[in-house]
């Protein structure tokens, strides 16, 4: 396996399309029961731990750029080998690609429940699936120029969904984040971690960094993309302390989609049917991300052809997700994958960074010896 | 080595020099049962001279007055050397082989032949029936020229030349068809136009390998980037002045002999919305409508979908006091909403197509009874809801709105899978369908150009031609997406040039 990437120039993209790529995969179904996650551990100084969330990430991001920019043109599959050698190597990629696995199949499952919940009740989830996953497989049969314009169209076509918050912002009591700076320190870090499933999905990055055409311009649209997301979280999370009591948010499981229930216009009564429905515009975008994670990770580890996982993978979601139908299993996986996760995504790339750095710099000592020698 | 081999098989081809008699054997031959073939022999000077031809395909009283006035009032022997010199026509050549006869002969030329001579000598004096320029049908524009493509190409091209005076407009020529060929003409602004593009019309038109070319529509077919895809890809248009300003923004169009549209490319998505009307409008009236018609497109694909959705599914979704008029209404109906919605579309569909067939007279009659009475009696008969017939009207309404009609029936076609999800899944359905549709999109490609550009690949400065438009001063570039040579139009430092006030 090489360590590099060698792609075609046609297959690059624009770094500014990184912005939309961090964005899409990071909000997906997560925010959509994120409040209550954050409210129960840092009640009403959630607000805070989402900044903590932000702060933390963009330090791993800022690593996990230091960390790609040591390699010309390389992804974390690559990089691995390359520190650990062939056996680990592929062993710590094979991790990654169980996790995206496991990621999309949270995400799969979440948001059929969510329409199993909201709007019919006794639809069939294989059938659900089938729809989902013949969306993912035809965008990704389209390669990589397919993938990044969904992630943009589709992020385009679903924001206007933030601005429906208004009816219940307008209606926010500000008594709910009374008194302020009550939680202890301990509260608001459990606050941020409780975030980890809902910002999780930007370590893309480490695989899709080779595709990008200007490295140089890389950073803003990452580090904006990331406060972009949990600018969203944060409106969704302030609107729902403010506008359901205490006592409600705790209970409510899909809080954000239940702000969405006061939205009426003349035309249209209920408006999280709307909401729901329209939610498929975000959470494709992270499945068909996650999953062109999956089927390049195989490419890169194994050598097994794009097209190959794409289908064997599909079919096994299908199975998997018609047979998790009870509620407990769904929320276990989902805490779960966050924890994994969290070790993956938040605190892996800090040990990365030096052990590479030491390699680099042992590797220089050698070259320089040999030529001595 | 190849080309010496070929001009060896020439001169083995040529079968001069023979008598007349034996050349009007063999022609003849050719022609056989074939009345309107003239071939005369006569004698000069104790040589003789055939002079044959079509008669339809020729201009006879031009070949009487300065072909055979001349020809048999000379003193003196005529050679072909000395025919070309001495008759005064000037689309004389020399020709030796039998194929090139035929060929020539079927476009209308003269030949005349002296015996014994080594070559035969030909004229063009063809004649080409076309019928006169009229308005356009298809596209109507109520602002700007009101002339449209005749099946003419030579009439065509005459008004191309005329719309851009440019020495860089190119004008190709191809031919298509192996059993009767066609010509093709590639026309382009070679300063502008982005030569991969021009290079990748080029090669696919030259790749053809087709017995006969029936239209420009069919050409476009066999060109275009997908066969499989419902959207149409390049776009076909019956105005010169269209193909004028697409052509003069760097862009291709291809005409083809016979047929009175020109095919233009690359196409977005978006520029089967736009109107040349659009141009000659204020640019805020321009851009509002652009804007209705991207509406109308929507409301055509979705609305109908939608009340199937909400009245087999989600009743919560309808407000109340329209959930009453909406069930009073619906309570005789017989039909689940996926029956009734399909059944009056498929009676509008019905009425255009009718009226498309028919004649211009019969087919406003067919639109009053359609429209008025059926509509009336339907709603009697408890067939449909008269909520279900505005909402039908309103998207078959909207999807005329379409300035092209190849785009306009593509999105008619696309409603009635969007109507079957609807009634299978409801909202979800529908979402699925646009979905799927815009997935289908980012798929696409027009001459290898990005279907959805400048949505996807994102270019701002390419916003202000396709979704609206913008004053004069701004609108100093051409189309980034398509990588013209040329971007500039006019200096723009000039154009967005400020005064002070009073100066």
């Amino acid at each position: 396996m090489d360590v590099n990437v060698k792609l075609k120039e046609n297959l690059q993209i624009r770094a500014f399309y990184l912005f939309f790529i961090i964005v899409t995969i990071q909000v997906g179904v997560g925010i959509m029961g994120a409040p209550m996650y954050i409210f129960v551990e840092a009640r009403q100084d959630s607000w805070v731990s989402i900044i903590i969330a932000l702060l933390y990430i963009l330090m791993v991001l800022f690593v996990m750029l230091l960390i790609l920019n040591s390699y010309e043109n390389a992804d974390i599959f690559g990089i691995q080998v390359d520190i650990f050698g062939k056996w680990i190597g592929k062993i710590l990629g094979t991790i990654y690609i169980v996790y995206f696995i496991f990621t999309f199949f949270s995400v799969l499952v979440t948001y059929i429940e969510v329409i199993q919940i909201f709007i019919f009740p006794k639809i069939s989830p294989f059938f659900l699936g089938i729809l989902l996953l013949l969306l993912v497989i035809y965008s990704i049969v389209g390669g990589i120029r397919v993938i990044v314009g969904v992630s943009f169209t589709f992020f385009v076509l679903s924001h206007w969904l933030l601005f429906l918050l208004y009816e219940p912002a307008l209606r926010m009591d500000l008594t709910h984040f009374q008194p302020v700076f009550d939680a202890s320190i301990i509260e608001l870090l459990n606050g941020a971690k409780a975030t980890s499933y809902t910002f999780m999905g930007f370590e893309i990055l480490f695989i899709i960094y080779p595709y990008i055409q200007n490295k140089k311009q890389a950073k803003f649209p990452v580090y904006f993309g990331v406060f972009w997301s949990a600018m969203i979280v944060f409106i969704a999370t302030v609107v729902a302390i403010g506008y359901f009591s205490p006592q409600q948010l705790e209970q409510l499981e899909w809080s954000v989609l239940s702000l969405f229930k006061i939205v009426t216009f003349p035309f249209i009564e209920r408006f999280d049917y709307v909401v729901i429905a329209e939610w498929m515009m975000v959470a494709l975008p992270t499945l068909i991300l996650l999953m062109w994670g999956i089927t390049r990770g195989v490419k890169r580890v194994y050598n097994i052809r794009q097209k190959t996982t794409l289908y064997i993978v599909s079919v096994l979601f299908l199975f998997g997700c018609s047979f998790i139908t009870y509620h407990h299993v769904i929320i276990n996986l989902i805490s779960n994958v966050a924890d994994v996760g969290f070790w993956l995504v938040y605190v892996y790339p800090f040990f990365l960074l030096p052990i590479i750095y030491v390699k680099k710099k042992w590797r220089q000592k050698q070259k320089e010896s040999g030529k001595k020698s | 080595m190849k080309r010496t081999r070929r001009r060896k098989t020439h001169n083995n081809d040529s079968i001069f020099p023979m008598t007349v008699d034996e050349l009007k054997k063999l022609i003849t031959g050719k022609f056989e049962n074939n009345h309107d073939f003239e071939f005369s022999i006569y004698e000069h000077h104790g040589k003789k001279i055939a002079v044959f031809f079509i008669s339809y395909q020729v201009k006879t009283d031009k070949v009487e007055d300065f072909l055979l006035k001349p020809l048999l009032s000379k003193q003196g022997e005529w050679t072909s050397k000395s025919i070309l010199n001495e008759v005064p026509l000037d689309t004389g050549s020399t020709t030796e082989t039998l194929e090139t006869i035929l060929e020539k002969l079927l476009i209308g030329e003269v030949f005349v032949y002296v015996e014994n001579d080594v070559e035969i000598v030909s004229y063009v004096l063809l004649k080409k029936e076309h019928r006169q320029l009229s308005k356009p049908e298809n596209e109507t524009v109520v602002l700007g020229p009101q002339v449209a493509f005749t099946e003419s190409l030579i009439t065509n091209l005459n008004i191309i030349r005329w719309s851009i005076r440019s020495t860089d407009l190119v004008l190709e020529k191809l031919m298509v068809g192996k059993r009767s060929p066609r010509e093709v003409r590639i026309v382009y602004m070679k300063s502008i136009a982005n030569e991969t593009d021009v290079n990748t019309m080029r090669q696919r038109i030259k790749d053809l390998e087709i017995d006969q070319l029936e239209d420009s529509t069919t050409l476009m077919q066999y060109i275009e980037d997908s066969s499989t895809t419902i959207f149409p890809q390049f776009y076909s248009t019956e105005l010169p002045d269209r193909v004028a300003y697409t052509v003069s923004q760097g862009r291709i169009a291809v005409l083809v002999e016979n047929s009175p549209t020109a095919i233009l490319a690359p196409s977005t998505l978006f520029s089967f919305f736009e109107s040349t009307e659009d141009l000659y409008m204020r640019w805020n009236v321009g851009s509002f409508l652009r804007i209705l018609r991207f509406i109308a497109m929507f409301i055509s694909v979705v609305l109908t979908p939608l009340y199937v959705a909400a009245v087999t599914y989600h009743y919560e979704l309808i407000p109340l006091r329209e959930l009453i008029t909406l069930g009073q209404s619906r309570a005789v109906v017989p039909f689940p909403p996926i029956i009734e919605a399909i059944i009056l579309e498929f009676l509008i569909e019905l009425l255009r197509e009718a009226g498309a067939r028919l004649p211009t007279k019969v087919g406003q009659t067919i639109g009053i009874v359609g429209g008025v009475i059926i509509g009336q009696a339907v709603v009697q008969a408890g067939l449909t809801s008269s909520i279900l017939i505005i909402v039908v009207a309103l998207s078959a309404l909207s999807s005329f709105t379409a300035p092209s009609y190849l785009m306009g029936t593509t999105i008619r076609v696309i409603r009635y899978p969007m109507i079957l999800l609807a009634g299978m899944l409801g909202i979800i359905g529908i979402m699925f369908g646009l979905c799927f549709l815009l997935i289908h999109l980012l798929k696409m490609t027009s001459l290898g150009r990005p279907y959805l550009s400048p949505i996807y690949p994102f270019r701002w400065v390419d916003l202000n031609k396709v979704l609206f438009r913008l004053p004069a001063n701004y609108q100093y570039k051409r189309f980034f997406s398509f990588r013209p040579k040329d971007l500039l139009r006019y200096n723009k430092s000039e154009a967005v040039k400020k005064q002070d006030i009073d100066e």
